[in-house]
């Protein structure tokens, strides 16, 4: 492993923590669960010269209904996402994936703010957000600004977060009445990184689809809603879904080491058509 | 300015305060502070399971966790799962009875792991099994017989 | 008895072997308490590190340290002028006596050119892993490119750039037997297809690592994580020092599969404590190990196979070109396997073959289980079940109609001397499988193959291989047994215990194995070549009974019993009327004489070196069959394969630990299944493009089923009470029991390896099972 010295400090507050960032500058990276931080700089591709921990703060912790919506503190760990029984009430979409995160000890650590402001393009969380609209709280310690889900990723593990900056929480609305969800990933094994995923929500009535929302992962820089794909599915029955999701436009599926853009390309369709069926039938079985 | 900070950790039931450096991961904090060697380092990216620990009871990857984020807790390691006599838990008993470990690297820490997953008190099938297992490399066994043995506990042909 | 007649007992006889003993290293393994070779350091251990390469194909025309030694902490930095014998020659690892064969050259660190991206250009001292860092990161390299070649058909064009001053063409290969042209003219149906397979990492979960120190007597000591502790000599040729001063101890070995059959941290712990006089502690971060370490060979295979209607082979046509990356280590050795083993476990009685290995400036190639076996596999299983299939024949029929027996000789003219228990294997896994299972949707399709190989167990016999024990009591009875075996996992060291046991009638919990030390253990050789049980189960064997033999002769001279008539029972030497304790039989060893130990040298079969026109009565000692049924399910969408059942059936001769047998093909079997459908070291223009675990996709409990073992005992192999060698041989036929059955799927067969869902997805386009939409 990398071994390099860097100073640990521990922050009282966030307030603390955007202080420290202030102050230390580009050398200074904040840490919450650090499963995204520490295996980049044990192999060197990273190299702070401070490190924040934030996994002490009181605050950025509760998870609780807040009228039709329910807040999630940046701090909330995978697995406290996974096992909530709130989220799995209000918006299933979240632990379902979050389950898909890593192992048992990734979401034992990696926490909700973590994986949002490293915004890994086949991220699941930042998938989720976007699918459902999700705002997100974010300070630098004396204010605070919401900023919506799908504008949060600017590019490649980039977001709109200053250096001084660290997410609060998410504010996420609650699924409604004859909503159904479904929350698709492929991914070479179990647990790696979303090679494609899709998070999709569908109201039906009457045996034809409503409303559709859908977003794909690792098919951009960042997750993208296809506006056009859930218009399209306006008063589809549930055999019309394939046919009108048709190929994928507005998608620029990247080729790395694990897989081509063009099967990206094609696994598109094949997620979403299939998120869109699952939504589809559990939107039939809630009344 | 030193980087060195001063961490408590309760080590398999022995309190340890060390005064080091706050980069250490808890990982080397055990091998190189504690002197307890049965956590390994497989990869540093906290994917192979070699290094896993129970921090607090709960599993995680002590490559990828600070030691000073685990000031004032407890940790567990594999060799702190034995009995207080020091004789084998049913677990580890389990493992060799069903010939689970062949190199033993990836031992400790599957260990670790499975002790995590009964610890759950839910019967799990073996495809459960397998997919709790699934964050933990094994180049030798194949796998087969860690999850008969942590399913022969399950039984309670162990206990 | 003799020696013989106790190698042969049958299986009822047998008392300990056979038995599916819990392992005593495992005891401590469970416990965590065993100490790998980078859990121990001494105090005031330095730390080492490597400055490698960035670039794959390149002069180096400035190296500066100045840097580097500036900072407080850093002891030494070495380059290549440092070393005293900056070479390392590839012989043949661990060989028991020279061999006038491959000799290619290596510095141990680069002074004027890099070959390859990795290569190792300096070597850091310092106190603290926090200081080496930094000061690698000091160290200034400046390189120059030079065009460098990525691809072995290209490396071997006329105009190549040259990867060393020779050209490319690193080791040739031929068979030529029989009468070729005719076969293919008279044949009813030819089949051809061509197969690739990728670079491949051993990816065992310890890293190379390991301890170096001058001990009281100024000998260099290094605990290493190793295969092969004979390397003290070429330490020593490195140093400029006498063998007698250099000593390797491997403790128990993290996983080898041949990733540590070459030297990896030895030359460089002991330029460090040479250097310093200090203890040097060395590991290689896994991204390390990724990026430089040799690899399994790729290689493209190019079968043409004739055959007659009823299905027998006539013919096979072969053209195998492997890449040997930017440095020989034991490619030349590889592909001589790959020769060997090229049409499988069939009798074919013309055959051309031409197998080539080139070099180019990718990561170095070298042993990997199963050592150029593995990758024929895959063409010669293909290519039967192509015939199967244009020939509507069952696969098991086909192969049972080829299948070699006793007496028949291979196509390199080496005879089989012992049964071939193929056919058995054959319905092993049929029986056991039952009937094919359904697809579990419309957008899924279930496939079902086989696959059969044959694997050699045992060195080359030209190497004159040889392996010692030495077995002696203590004075309570309880029995010690020193070998040079390396126990990398398999129960090397546990299997002497056994074997010991059974012969002298000693509890295995009053035995001690001593192993793995070049300077106090007797030398047994390497842990590879699927050679251990062979021969240092074969040495102790025969150690054993000659202690055992000492024993009741002076027991017998000094009670007037017949010779024949005494047995060792439960550390007793037993008679018809007598019963005597083992600390009292050594009380009359000791007044008539008689030595309480025993060691033996055991020696490999004999055979005369080959030339590049392979044709030789005896290659190898013996070779081990068997044959692996997959029954697996595509997603149709996605290209998604899953594996619904593995079964592998071999003829392992006796097994002396079951447990170790199962345990040994079900890891081999995962290993196979992850090159089938997983692993892939991606190298492009030289340049490594796997950083990681998170890229490199080892197969983890949820990618495999529980695999299924059938282990056939036929007892007639050459091995302590009939054993054959078990731990090289299931690595094979996975990748085509997989391939074939994709293929049985789809109907469209997968020839590139990795078989990722992309590539089945290809397939399934192909066989017109596509989405329609």
């Amino acid at each position: 492993m990398y071994s390099r010295r860097f100073q640990y400090v521990r922050a009282q507050s966030l307030g603390d923590a955007c202080d420290m960032l202030r102050r230390h500058g580009d050398g200074a990276k904040v840490i919450a669960g650090g499963q995204s931080l520490l295996p980049m700089v044990n192999v060197g591709l990273v190299t702070p010269e401070v490190v924040v921990d934030i996994s002490r703060v009181p605050e950025a912790r509760g998870l609780a209904r807040d009228d039709g919506f329910v807040v999630i503190g940046a701090l909330n760990t995978h697995r406290e996402l996974m096992t909530s029984e709130l989220l799995q009430a209000d918006q299933p979409l979240i632990p379902a994936a979050a389950s898909h995160i890593g192992n048992d000890r990734v979401r034992n650590r990696g926490t909700l703010g973590g994986s949002l402001a490293h915004s890994d393009p086949a991220g699941e969380l930042p998938l989720v957000m976007t699918a459902i609209s999700a705002m997100y709280e974010v300070t630098d310690g004396s204010s605070t600004r919401e900023v919506k889900a799908e504008e949060f990723a600017t590019s490649f593990l980039t977001t709109q977060l200053e250096p001084d900056e660290v997410v609060v929480a998410a504010r996420v609305p609650v699924l409604g009445p004859g909503w159904g969800w479904s929350f698709c990933e492929m991914s070479r094994r179990k647990g790696d990184f979303a090679v494609v995923a899709a998070a999709a929500l569908v109201r039906s009535a009457g045996g034809a689809l409503v409303e559709a929302r859908l977003a794909l992962g690792g098919v951009a820089d960042h997750p993208v809603r296809l506006g056009a794909v859930e218009a399209a599915l306006a008063g589809a029955t549930y055999d019309e879904i394939g046919p009108r999701v048709g190929a994928i436009e507005g998608i620029r599926p990247l080729s790395d080491t694990n897989a081509s853009g063009e099967y990206r390309r094609h696994l598109s369709r094949v997620l979403a058509v299939r998120a869109l069926e699952e939504a589809y039938r559990r939107s039939e079985e809630v009344e | 300015m030193s980087s060195d900070v001063t961490v408590t950790i309760t080590v398999n039931g022995r309190q340890l305060t060390r005064t080091a450096g706050g980069h250490l991961s808890l990982l080397r904090w055990l091998r190189e502070i504690a002197g307890v060697t049965d956590p390994k380092c497989g990869c540093g990216e906290g994917i192979c399971g070699a290094c896993a620990v129970l921090v607090d009871g709960r599993p995680v990857s002590s490559c990828i966790v600070l030691a000073a984020q685990v000031d004032g807790g407890e940790v567990t390691t594999a060799s702190g799962l034995c009995e207080p006599d020091g004789s084998f838990s049913p677990l580890q008993e389990a493992f060799h009875q069903h010939h689970a470990a062949q190199c033993g690297f990836c031992t400790p820490g599957m260990l670790v792991c499975a002790t995590a997953m009964l610890a759950e008190d839910r019967r799990l099938s073996r495809p459960e099994i397998r997919e709790a297992l699934h964050g933990n490399l094994c180049r030798c066994t194949g796998y087969g017989p860690i999850v008969t043995a942590i399913d022969s506990v399950q039984q309670g042909s162990h206990r | 008895m003799s020696a013989d007649e106790i190698r042969r007992s049958k299986i009822d006889e047998l008392h300990v072997v056979g038995q599916r003993l819990a392992r005593g290293d495992q005891a401590e393994k469970i416990a965590g308490t065993t100490r790998f070779a980078g859990d121990l350091v001494y105090p005031g251990t330095l730390r080492a590190g490597l400055v490698r390469s960035l670039v794959p194909s390149a002069r180096i025309v400035r190296r500066d340290a100045v840097k580097a030694l500036a900072l407080p902490g850093v002891v030494e930095v070495l380059f290549g002028e440092d070393v005293p014998h900056n070479s390392v020659w590839v012989d043949v690892p661990g060989q028991m006596t020279e061999v006038a064969a491959l000799k290619a050259n290596m510095q141990v660190l680069a002074t004027d050119r890099v070959r390859f991206q990795g290569e190792p250009v300096a070597l850091v001292l310092a106190e603290t892993e926090e200081v080496l860092a930094e000061a690698c990161n000091l160290v200034e390299v400046d390189y120059e490119g030079v065009p460098g070649v990525f691809d072995p058909d290209e490396a071997l064009e006329p105009g190549a750039p040259p990867v060393h001053d020779q050209g490319n063409l690193l080791s040739e290969w031929r068979i030529n037997t029989g009468d070729v042209s005719s076969a293919f003219e008279v044949a009813d149906v030819i089949v051809e297809g061509t197969y690739t397979t990728q670079f491949v990492d051993h990816a065992y979960l310890e890293p190379e690592a390991g301890l170096g120190w001058l001990d009281d007597e100024g000998v260099l000591s290094l605990r290493v994580s190793t295969q092969v502790v004979e390397h003290y000599r070429d330490v020593a040729r490195i140093l400029g020092l006498p063998e007698t001063k250099v000593r390797v101890i491997a403790p128990y070995v993290g996983g080898g599969f041949g990733g540590k059959e070459d030297m990896t941290v030895e030359p460089y712990i002991a330029l460090g404590v040479w250097r310093t006089g200090r203890p040097v502690r060395m590991e290689w971060s896994r991204q390390e190990s990724l990026q430089a370490r040799a690899k399994r060979h790729p290689m493209r295979l190019k079968y043409r196979t004739a055959a007659r209607s009823d299905g027998t082979i006539l013919g096979q046509e072969i053209e195998i070109v492997a890449d040997s990356g930017a440095y020989a280590y034991l490619s030349g050795l590889v592909l001589l396997y790959s020769s060997v083993h090229a049409c499988g476990p069939y009798r074919v009685d013309n055959v051309r073959l031409r197998a080539r290995c080139a070099y180019t400036n990718n990561p170095p190639t070298s042993a990997f289980r199963g050592f150029g076996g593995v990758q024929v596999v895959l063409a010669y299983e293909s290519q039967i079940d192509q015939l199967a299939r244009q020939l509507d024949i069952p696969p098991a029929a086909i192969r049972k109609l080829n299948a070699l027996v006793r007496g028949d000789v291979l196509p390199v003219g080496q005879e089989l001397l012992t049964d071939v228990l193929l056919p058995d294997t054959i319905d092993a896994v049929y029986e056991r499988a039952g009937p094919r299972p359904e697809a579990s949707g419309p957008r899924k399709a279930v496939g079902r193959a086989i696959a059969s190989n044959i694997q050699s167990y045992g060195r080359l016999v030209w190497l004159n291989d040889a392996a010692s024990a030495w077995v002696g009591f203590e004075s309570d009875g309880s029995l010690r047994v020193r070998c040079g075996v390396q126990d990398i996992g398999g129960g090397q060291a546990s299997s002497l215990a056994q074997i010991a046991s059974e012969v002298l009638g000693t509890s295995m919990d009053k035995i001690t194995v001593h192993f793995g030390d070049s300077a106090l253990t007797p030398r047994a050789g390497t842990t590879t070549a699927t050679r251990q049980l062979f021969m240092s189960g074969n040495a102790v064997h025969d150690a054993s009974v000659q202690l055992r033999n000492q024993l009741l002769e002076v027991v017998a001279a000094e009670s007037g019993q017949p010779v024949e008539s005494l047995r060792l029972e439960e550390s007793h030497v037993v008679g018809a009327q007598s019963r005597l304790a083992i600390p009292e039989a050594l009380k009359l060893c000791r007044r008539d004489n008689v030595p309480e130990e025993a060691l033996v040298t055991f020696f490999g079969p004999k055979g005369s070196p080959v030339a590049i026109d392979l044709r030789s009565s005896r290659v190898f000692p013996d070779f081990t069959f068997g044959t692996h049924l997959c029954d697996l399910e595509v997603d149709l969408d996605t290209g998604q394969v899953e594996i619904l059942r593995y079964i592998a059936a071999h003829d392992v001769g006796r097994a002396i630990n079951p447990l170790s047998v199962e345990g040994q093909i079900s890891g081999a079997v995962v290993q196979g299944l992850g090159m089938a459908l997983l692993e892939e070291v991606l190298v492009e223009e030289g340049n490594n493009l796997t950083a990681g675990f998170f890229q490199y996709l080892l197969p983890t409990a949820t990618d495999v089923p529980a695999i299924e073992t059938v282990v056939l005992e036929s007892g007639a192999g050459l091995g302590p009470f009939g054993a054959r060698g078990i731990g090289e041989p299931p690595t094979g036929p996975p990748i085509a029991a997989v391939a074939n059955a994709i293929c049985d799927a789809l109907g469209v067969r997968p020839t590139v390896l990795p078989m990722t869902p992309e590539r089945v997805l290809a397939c399934v386009a192909q066989g017109g099972l596509g989405d329609d939409d």
